[in-house]
């Protein structure tokens, strides 16, 4: 799309609807925030309407606890530092990945490996929160993560399926993800303690029926009280209303069951899988962003112990992932990343673990606006440091909103200080975007 | 690994402790890189070791300077794994598949077996006349090679390829009883199988489900297994080594965990938790008269343990710098060579 490479677009002198909802529903529960009116960017709707209308999606595999690189995307075999798997050759001549990811070797058209973050900060919370929004923390401000920011740019006000989802059952690390100062409307609908939202299915003491006219009551009654007394209060409200209505509607899209047998057989048994299958159905009916957590990758101890269970299960997942999103059309439309907060040290440690490091890591980016078949970067032969192409997590950040097509220095309006999507400085990987 | 072989003359050995008293460090070493398996050479001052930098090495105890100097010029692709004496050969086995032969003296290979396994070689073990090698290994099967010509004799699995939350299994532990007769392996979900080594019929199967310390809930993974093995010298008893439960299965913080049975009754004789030394119990031998049991693994840091069998108490425990990989005895089992992270260390029993 047509970038606002300043962000200084003219801004409308009336706020529109969706202008005014979005503020609204954020300035509810976003308490810091003083004037949530004026978050909104500026940019024309026309460009905003276009992005939308281009479907794009995000499925987000969070690696939580850290991933090695050396037994994923960046191997060093026979180095000290190496471990003791073997590199693959992939489908791409030139590229080699750990053995341990034989079916996404196969694989390797459709991604982009980016060896060569190094995003300095090495203690979990910390680490998380800087790969989830892209910039280290400010006091003064909340910003607000990548589930959010593209809920924010890419969802849909009408729509009735949730902007942004979050999976992530296992208890170690658990992060639910923040909207920050985009307030509360762009919040994940997040999924802790099993695969399918708490109390969105209707209960059964009340018939289908009786759920219907329940609702077309409250319209009547409400469009009466609104035509009377219109105002921004109301209208959050009738929208929450709306939105609650449309989630119950959607809970549906949680229930693997209702895919064919060979379709749950062939993502297989394991939780990460069926929750990538989840994420699947998710996409297909249009929810923008979709995090699917698989704890716990903090291997300190027996480290390669740990990568032979943790990569066969993303292995698995995510290759089947990655075909059923191209055989359904989706994935032109859908950018599979996988992240952590960090990666791991190159040096092995006395219990066969490695343990934080941020200096020199990886992750993928695959599918949409991605030129796949790209490794990009280099770490020396031990890994120890970044030797070309070196990326921050904000550069990180601006990539991924790239190859959605948002203008990664469109800025939000917090009070009077513009916020740019992606920090101040950061700039988009161009040799890994199509 | 099996007990070294005590058959080589050497002028000085002392009387093993009927009952050790202690155990103290004596001397430790440097190690060019992670041991992860020590066996003895025919002299008493003579180690070899599997290394993590793929090599075998040589280590001259009485050299004034000890150091490990690879064998030969080969090396295996990966970790090596496992090793034992056969003869005058040694026999390798590592993460990249392979069993090598080595002449012990001259370190020269004698033959390469590229694809003994299709997954990583965990463990070798040695018949007591020497003639047959067993490996296990990730591809969950255990396979039984003619020592002398490196044939496949035998090849048993019996084992899952998952673990019962389908993730790949893992065959850690292989031992031959004293006696010939039995082989016994253990898996990473806790299951022992005990089978006839002429046959390959299984005779017992046993189950140590602590040691499979899988978490359902805030990791959903594991940590554990089964990591040793060792067979009574009249063959009666089998000793079991890993890891009891875990919290947190990021480091090795569990209570080291041995389970003893009378394996033919099945029944588990001792189950024996040290919460002061933890980690896992990564090598297991049995002392003269099976009087008492000899455990050496770790944590970040490594332990040697002696476990009287009359009671299953502990009698004699001492703190090594790091990880202890394996250990093995001297031609007399008061002293102990343990090999681990960058480090090998002499022990003396008393």
């Amino acid at each position: 799309m047509a970038s606002n490479i300043s962000g200084l677009g003219p801004q409308k002198n009336g706020l529109s609807r969706r202008r005014f909802l979005s503020a609204a529903a954020a300035g509810v529960t976003a308490g810091s925030v003083a004037d949530m009116t004026a978050i909104h960017g500026l940019r024309s709707e026309a460009l905003a309407s276009e992005l939308k209308k281009q479907n794009k999606r995000v499925i987000l595999l969070w690696l939580a606890g850290g991933a090695s690189q050396f037994e994923t995307w960046d191997p060093k075999p026979g180095a000290k530092t190496g471990g003791p798997f073997r590199a693959i050759p992939t489908n791409v001549t030139g590229i080699h990945i750990s053995e341990l990811l034989p079916e996404l070797a196969k694989r390797m058209q459709h991604t982009a490996i980016i060896r060569s973050l190094n995003t300095k900060i090495a203690d979990h919370g910390t680490g998380a929160a800087l790969m989830e929004c892209g910039r280290v923390g400010d006091p003064g401000v909340k910003y607000p993560d990548i589930g959010a920011v593209v809920a924010r740019e890419l969802g849909r006000l009408e729509s009735k399926v949730p902007d942004y989802v979050s999976l992530y059952t296992s208890t170690e690390g658990r992060r639910k993800g923040t909207s920050g100062f985009l307030g509360a409307r762009y919040s994940p609908m997040f999924l802790s303690e099993s695969m399918t939202p708490p109390n969105i299915v209707r209960p059964d003491i009340i018939s289908e029926i009786d759920h219907h006219d329940r609702a077309a009551l409250r319209d009547v009654l409400a469009k009466r009280f609104t035509t009377a007394r219109r105002n921004q209060a109301v209208d959050s409200h009738m929208s929450a209303y709306q939105r609650v209505h449309g989630l119950m509607a959607s809970a549906d899209l949680f229930d693997i069951e209702r895919e064919p047998e060979s379709v749950r057989n062939r993502y297989g048994s394991s939780q990460f899988a069926q929750q990538c299958l989840i994420a699947r159905r998710l996409v297909e009916a249009d929810v923008p962003f979709v995090k699917v957590a698989r704890a716990w990758w903090d291997s300190h101890g027996q480290n390669f112990e740990t990568h032979q269970e943790l990569c066969a299960d993303l292995d698995h997942s995510m290759s089947v992932l990655l075909d059923d999103l191209s055989e359904r059309g989706l994935l032109e439309h859908t950018l599979v990343i996988t992240l952590g907060e960090f990666g791991r040290t190159p040096g092995i440690n006395a219990s066969l673990g490695r343990d934080h490091f941020a200096s020199a890591w990886s992750c993928s980016l695959s599918g949409a606006g991605i030129r796949g078949g790209v490794a990009y970067g280099k770490t020396d032969d031990e890994g120890q440091r970044v030797v070309e192409g070196e990326a921050s997590a904000g550069d990180l950040f601006a990539t991924i909103l790239a190859a959605l097509g948002i203008d990664h220095q469109h800025e939000y309006m917090l009070g009077s200080r513009p916020i740019p999507l992606a920090d101040f400085g950061t700039n988009p990987i161009r040799d890994v975007l199509a | 690994m099996m007990p070294s072989d005590e058959s080589a003359a050497e002028p000085q050995v002392a009387a093993p402790p009927a009952m050790p008293q202690s155990v103290k460090v004596e001397k430790t070493f440097g190690l060019p890189a992670i041991g992860f398996c020590v066996t003895q050479g025919e002299a008493a001052t003579t180690l070899f070791a599997g290394m993590s930098d793929f090599a075998v090495h040589r280590i001259d105890l009485a050299a004034e300077k000890i150091e490990a100097v690879p064998i030969g010029q080969e090396r295996h692709s990966s970790y090596v794994t496992g090793l034992v004496r056969a003869g005058d050969n040694l026999v390798s086995g590592g993460y990249d598949g392979a069993l090598i032969w080595w002449n012990m003296a001259s370190g020269e290979v004698i033959r390469r077996v590229e694809s003994a396994h299709s997954k990583w070689v965990r463990m070798l073990a040695v018949s007591p006349d020497a003639s047959r090698i067993a490996s296990v290994a990730d591809d969950m099967t255990t396979r039984l090679w003619d020592a002398s010509s490196g044939d496949l004799v035998a090849t048993w699995g019996d084992y899952e390829t998952k673990t019962p939350h389908d993730f790949p299994s893992m065959l850690y532990a292989v031992t031959i009883s004293p006696d010939g007769r039995w082989l016994a392996t253990g898996d990473k979900t806790g299951i022992v199988l005990v089978r006839d080594l002429a046959t390959g019929e299984i005779a017992a199967r046993l189950e140590t489900p602590i040691m499979y310390t899988w978490d359902p809930k805030a990791r959903r993974h594991s940590i554990g297994g089964i990591r040793s093995l060792a067979f009574s010298s009249d063959s009666t008893l089998l000793a079991v080594g890993g890891m009891g439960k875990v919290g947190n299965i990021d480091h090795l913080e569990g209570s080291s965990r041995v389970e003893v049975f009378r394996w033919q009754e099945k029944v588990r004789l001792y189950e024996i938790e040290d919460n002061k030394l933890k980690g896992l119990v990564e090598a297991l031998r049995f002392g003269p008269g099976d009087a008492w049991l000899a455990a050496a693994g770790g944590d970040n840091s490594g332990f040697v343990t002696i476990y009287r069998m009359d009671d299953g108490k502990l009698a004699a425990q001492e703190k090594v710098g790091s990880h202890v990989h394996d250990f093995a005895f001297g031609q007399s089992p008061d002293t102990i060579y343990t090999v681990g992270h960058n480090q090998a260390t002499i022990l003396k029993l008393a």
